[in-house]
């Protein structure tokens, strides 16, 4: 047996499996999930639920850069983008509610899906392997460009404020 | 693993929100739609972090790119909180270029 299978007892069926297998079967359910969660959030009526849909196709695709070992990218994705502005965003859902109503074109889904047929073929067909390796970053130029970010921030929602208040 | 299955899943996210967006018929819808645009676009950025010299780079990229998309819909919240304030409306045929009437 080569040294890189390993077996793995499923419902008590020894299976053999290589290690970058496992990672690369998580990695495509992992991006099936989040496709599938984001036309979950076209498909419902529900703007709440849409919403939430939404979400949980962001943490799919952030648990994507978990997986080939870029937490950092992970918790900014999982805390800013999905625990401030989707929570919001979900709030903002919530208090906003209509009489659930579908809002899909259908005239736009054909040209839409042969638009993603289209370009995936392409991909496919230009396509390599890649290998994600350990991250190391420079500290001292990745502070101060947090520090800048996060004073863009604090400005922008001192901004939100000034508006939401009619100053 | 192949890099065309992440280019794949952002375009099919992409072009679902792309339909929502055109469809949509209240601004929460619009906002939902975005921040799907937006998360195709993290996922775009996926295959870059597998060229070793550009690591660095990436990992910035990827930091303005969070930073700047969450700006932007924080902004695009406050502009539906005032709208609603001003027009008790939120549905996209209230919004009108500057002037124009309804």
């Amino acid at each position: 047996m080569d040294s890189a299978e390993k077996i793995v007892r499923f419902i008590n069926y020894p299976l053999v499996v290589f290690p970058m297998m496992i990672d690369s079967y998580v990695f495509i359910s992992l991006l099936i999930f989040a496709v599938l969660s984001s036309i979950g959030s076209l498909m419902t009526k529900d703007n709440f639920y849409s919403a939430l849909y939404m979400a949980l196709a962001l943490v799919f695709i952030a648990s994507t850069y978990a997986l080939v070992n870029l937490q950092e990218i992970f918790i900014l994705i999982v805390f800013i983008f999905v625990g401030a502005v989707g929570i919001v965003t979900v709030s903002l859902a919530a208090v906003y509610k209509f009489k659930p109503s579908m809002q899909v074109s259908k005239a736009w889904i054909i040209p839409s899906v042969l638009t993603a047929g289209i370009l995936s073929y392409v991909f496919y067909r230009s396509s390599t392997y890649i290998e994600f390796q350990g991250a190391s970053i420079n500290i001292d130029d990745y502070l101060v460009l947090i520090i800048a970010l996060v004073s863009l921030m604090v400005l922008l929602m001192l901004s939100v404020i000034s508006i939401s208040r009619g100053d | 693993m192949q890099v065309a299955f992440v280019l794949a899943a952002s375009v099919a996210i992409l072009m679902v929100a792309y339909t929502m967006a055109i469809s949509s018929r209240d601004l929460i819808r619009l906002l939902i739609s975005l921040e799907l645009m937006f998360g195709a676009v993290f996922l775009a950025l996926i295959p870059l972090f597998s060229i070793r010299s550009l690591l660095d780079e990436s990992f910035i990229l990827a930091v303005i790119t969070i930073f700047t998309s969450s700006s932007e819909l924080l902004v695009l919240i406050g502009t539906i909180v005032k709208l609603d304030r001003i027009k008790k409306d939120i549905t996209t045929t209230s919004i009108v270029a500057g002037g124009e009437l309804p």
